[in-house]
């Protein structure tokens, strides 16, 4: 409670977490106050500019684009969300069990985060899609095996800065056991870094998803995924630019949001003094 | 058509004696879609490389611009015996691009070259079993049996002629800077970017092509092409998305158009796996897709329903209406089946192809009302091919085009199994239409094979190993001052009578 008091106190922090809390309640709330279905079609509404009935327009099948960009925050808020906080946990584990056993374990598996960061992000997630087939699944497989990387290393620099401090010393002194320091005494501390990191990791995976469904490989059609409205939308830019537009401004909100948070939360988290 | 012409070449003479300057180069710059593979005319059949070839290279006779005849190309006249077993050919005195003449040595060279195991198409040529050289400029090519398709196929891009002794001498590097006798020449390639054609000073049909140099840039993005377009950065916009049309065509300086090549949309059905494997339950999908509503929301109007996976050609039953919509009837049917509740099923479709893509989300949204749960699936078109032929698969939009006049290629195609593509890849097989095929094939031109074509294709439409679709436009975009610019009803275009008239 602290920590949220402390983020509510910078004004990133508060701006950013009220964003999301908007997105959210629009998000929940649309399916039951908007008269329209996100997936009906109905050619003869096709491709109406914003009104008061249809907000942000309507699409190439007289779909209503609000309802839809409101549909398809659950597909891009859970993929983002699975895609960050799943290979953070992973990551997290590896960085800890790294730092804190060092040797031939930290050796082997920093070598191992040294082969996936070698390849560029984006070559290794397609290539790895790619193989396994474009679907809902094989992007968070895609994403697990690539994303826990940045993670494990934030987690494994902190684990050993930490595990020098004097009050880690003691510990081994006091002949706590092992597990016990690791969970309750180090990773507290680590864990910031890697929490701040991940609000952009977020912003940046919400690219990402998005930038797979415009290559066709992640969510599939006729869900409203906001990378997929995008793709869709290509060869109506020019008679409907609303069809483009209204996602894009979707993903460019859901990007301020979390890096807003970020922000806060590195302020709220920094030790005092 | 000669009153035109003169009061054209008034108007041009005029036109060059206002300006008092001889004309300058002129540049025909086309945006095409496809980035072409190869110029080897046996190893491909994607559009890019076809449409490209046939700048480049000529044929012995080629589809004349109704689509409904053939016309003499590189073969002045023919003659083909009553028993259809002999064709003899009277070769023009064309020349390759490099002056070297057409000789029939060449001709027999190219044709067994197309037949050969390396080819793509030999099935198309293996008929012909032997050829005889009366003369430099006469053929003769013998079939062993009747064999109807045959002198059709001589049509098609695969019969290429080519220069014997370069081919021979180069090898495959031949067809990275190729010499053909067609109406452009080669100057350069640069993949995945530009191809740069200049105008073949040999070429037989004089004083054509009118313009000096052809480039065609490759551009896949549709909507790029227009932009193109509309800057002034090229002449002609290949396939414009059908959406833009309307407002293409109401621009100053721009005209569009449009024709439905031989070309049949549908969605394939793998007839190997349950309930697929159910006539009725083909029938009842058939009946649960209202196909006006596809034409005017997904082709925005450029376009006809389709009553089979043919092309609108050479025999086709102008009775033979597309299945009607009809929900009700469709569920009946399914019921009947014993599928009341409906199913689910798979839906693959190639990424890349904004219509097709349209129309899958909109065949999703019409089969959940007969209670049939599709998921859509996207895929690269390469590996939707690949995933279709291997029968991992329950349903997949594709089409097929025909690039020849007679209806005997597309149909082996789309509806012989086992052929080429085993019914394309539905795996459905009718005894029936493989024995009229049989029959088709020795049978010479005229009312009794158009019946059997006819009877083919309605067996095709009453056991529907497809959801019919549509037959949609091919549309091009173009500066006003380009005239005779047209696309062909096998879906390419000819450079060679289009004019620059600023």
């Amino acid at each position: 409670m602290r920590v949220l008091g402390n983020l509510l106190r910078t004004v990133s922090g508060a701006a950013g977490l009220a964003m999301l809390i908007m997105t959210m309640a629009a998000t929940v709330l649309t399916p039951f106050l908007s008269p329209y279905d996100p997936f009906a079609l109905d050619f003869a509404n096709a491709m109406q500019p914003p009104s008061a009935a249809h907000w942000f327009g309507t699409d190439n099948f007289g779909r209503d684009i609000f309802t839809r960009v409101m549909a398809g925050a659950v597909y891009d808020m859970r993929l983002a969300l699975i895609c960050v906080f799943g290979p953070m946990a992973i990551g997290v584990l590896i960085g800890l069990v790294a730092g804190y056993l060092g040797g031939r374990i930290d050796a082997a598996l920093m070598r191992l985060t040294d082969i996936v960061w070698a390849f560029p992000f984006y070559v290794l997630v397609l290539a790895i899609v790619g193989v396994l087939g474009p679907s809902e699944t094989n992007l968070y497989i895609a994403f697990f095996l690539v994303n826990w990387i940045g993670y494990a290393r934030i987690i494994r620099g902190e684990t050993l800065l930490i595990s020098r401090l004097e009050f880690i010393e003691a510990t081994r002194v006091l002949r706590f056991g092992k597990l016990r320091v690791t969970l309750r005494h180090i990773l507290p501390n680590a864990i910031t870094p890697a929490l701040v990191y991940s609000m952009s990791d977020v912003v940046l995976t919400v690219q990402a998803v998005a930038a797979m469904s415009f290559f066709g490989l992640g969510v599939q059609p006729p869900a409203p995924e906001w990378g997929l409205l995008i793709v869709e939308s290509i060869d109506y830019m020019r008679d409907a630019p609303w069809m483009t537009v209204f996602p894009g401004l979707a993903i460019v909100w859901i990007g301020i949001a979390f890096a807003l948070l970020g922000e806060g939360l590195s302020t709220a988290l920094k030790p005092k003094g | 058509m000669i009153p035109g012409l003169n009061l054209k070449a008034l108007l041009l003479a005029s036109a060059v004696a206002l300006t008092g300057l001889p004309a300058a180069a002129e540049t025909l710059r086309v945006a095409m879609g496809f980035d072409p593979l190869s110029l080897d005319p046996i190893a491909t059949s994607d559009n890019g490389s076809i449409w490209t070839q046939l700048l480049i290279f000529d044929t012995l006779v080629r589809p004349d611009k109704t689509g409904e005849g053939l016309e003499p190309g590189l073969a002045e006249s023919w003659t083909v015996s009553e028993d259809g077993l002999t064709l003899t050919f009277n070769l023009r005195e064309a020349k390759f691009s490099d002056g070297t003449p057409v000789t029939a040595e060449d001709v027999q060279f190219s044709i067994e070259r197309a037949a050969s195991e390396e080819s793509g198409w030999s099935r198309f040529y293996r008929p012909i079993t032997s050829f005889e050289i009366v003369n430099d400029r006469q053929i003769v090519m013998q079939l062993a049996e009747p064999f109807t398709p045959a002198f059709n196929n001589l049509a098609l891009f695969a019969a290429a002629i080519l220069p014997k002794a370069q081919v021979e001498e180069k090898g495959d590097a031949f067809f990275d800077a190729p010499v053909g006798a067609g109406p452009f020449m080669l100057k350069n390639w640069a993949r995945g970017s530009r191809i740069e054609l200049v105008k073949n000073p040999n070429y037989w049909q004089e004083g054509k092509p009118y313009v000096d140099d052809a480039v065609l840039e490759i551009v896949t993005e549709p909507s790029a092409r227009v932009i193109k377009l509309e800057a002034g950065e090229v002449d002609v916009a290949l396939d414009p998305p059908l959406n833009q049309l309307e407002d293409l065509d109401g621009k100053d300086g721009i005209s569009t158009g449009q024709i439905i090549p031989y070309r049949a949309d549908f969605v394939q059905l793998n007839t190997t796996r349950e309930p697929f494997d159910d006539e009725r339950v083909r029938q009842a999908l058939n009946m649960a897709i209202d196909k006006d509503a596809l034409v005017q929301g997904v082709l925005y109007g450029a376009g006809e329903p389709a009553a089979a996976a043919m092309p609108v050609m050479a025999y086709a039953d102008p009775e033979l209406a597309p299945y009607p919509y009809d929900p009700a009837a469709a569920k009946e049917l399914l019921a009947e089946a014993g599928y009341a509740d409906g199913f689910e099923a798979q839906l693959l479709v190639d990424s890349g192809a904004a219509t097709s893509r349209n129309a899958a989300i909109t065949l999703q949204a019409m089969l959940q009302q007969v209670g049939v749960r599709v998921e859509v699936q996207m895929l690269e078109g390469g590996t939707q091919w690949e995933t279709t032929k291997s029968g991992n698969y329950d349903m997949s939009v594709s089409y097929a085009t025909s690039d020849t006049i007679d209806p005997d290629q597309i149909i082996g195609f789309v509806g012989v199994n086992p052929e080429r593509a085993n019914a394309y890849h539905t795996e459905w097989k009718s005894d029936r239409l493989n024995e009229l095929y049989e029959e088709e094939r020795k049978t010479p031109d005229g009312d009794e094979r158009g019946g059997m074509f006819r009877e083919m294709v309605q067996i095709l439409h009453d056991e529907a190993p497809y959801i019919f679709l549509y037959h949609p436009a091919s549309a091009w975009a173009a500066q006003d001052y380009v005239k005779d610019f047209e696309i062909l009803p096998t879906s390419n275009f000819r450079l060679e009578e289009v004019k620059i008239e600023k």
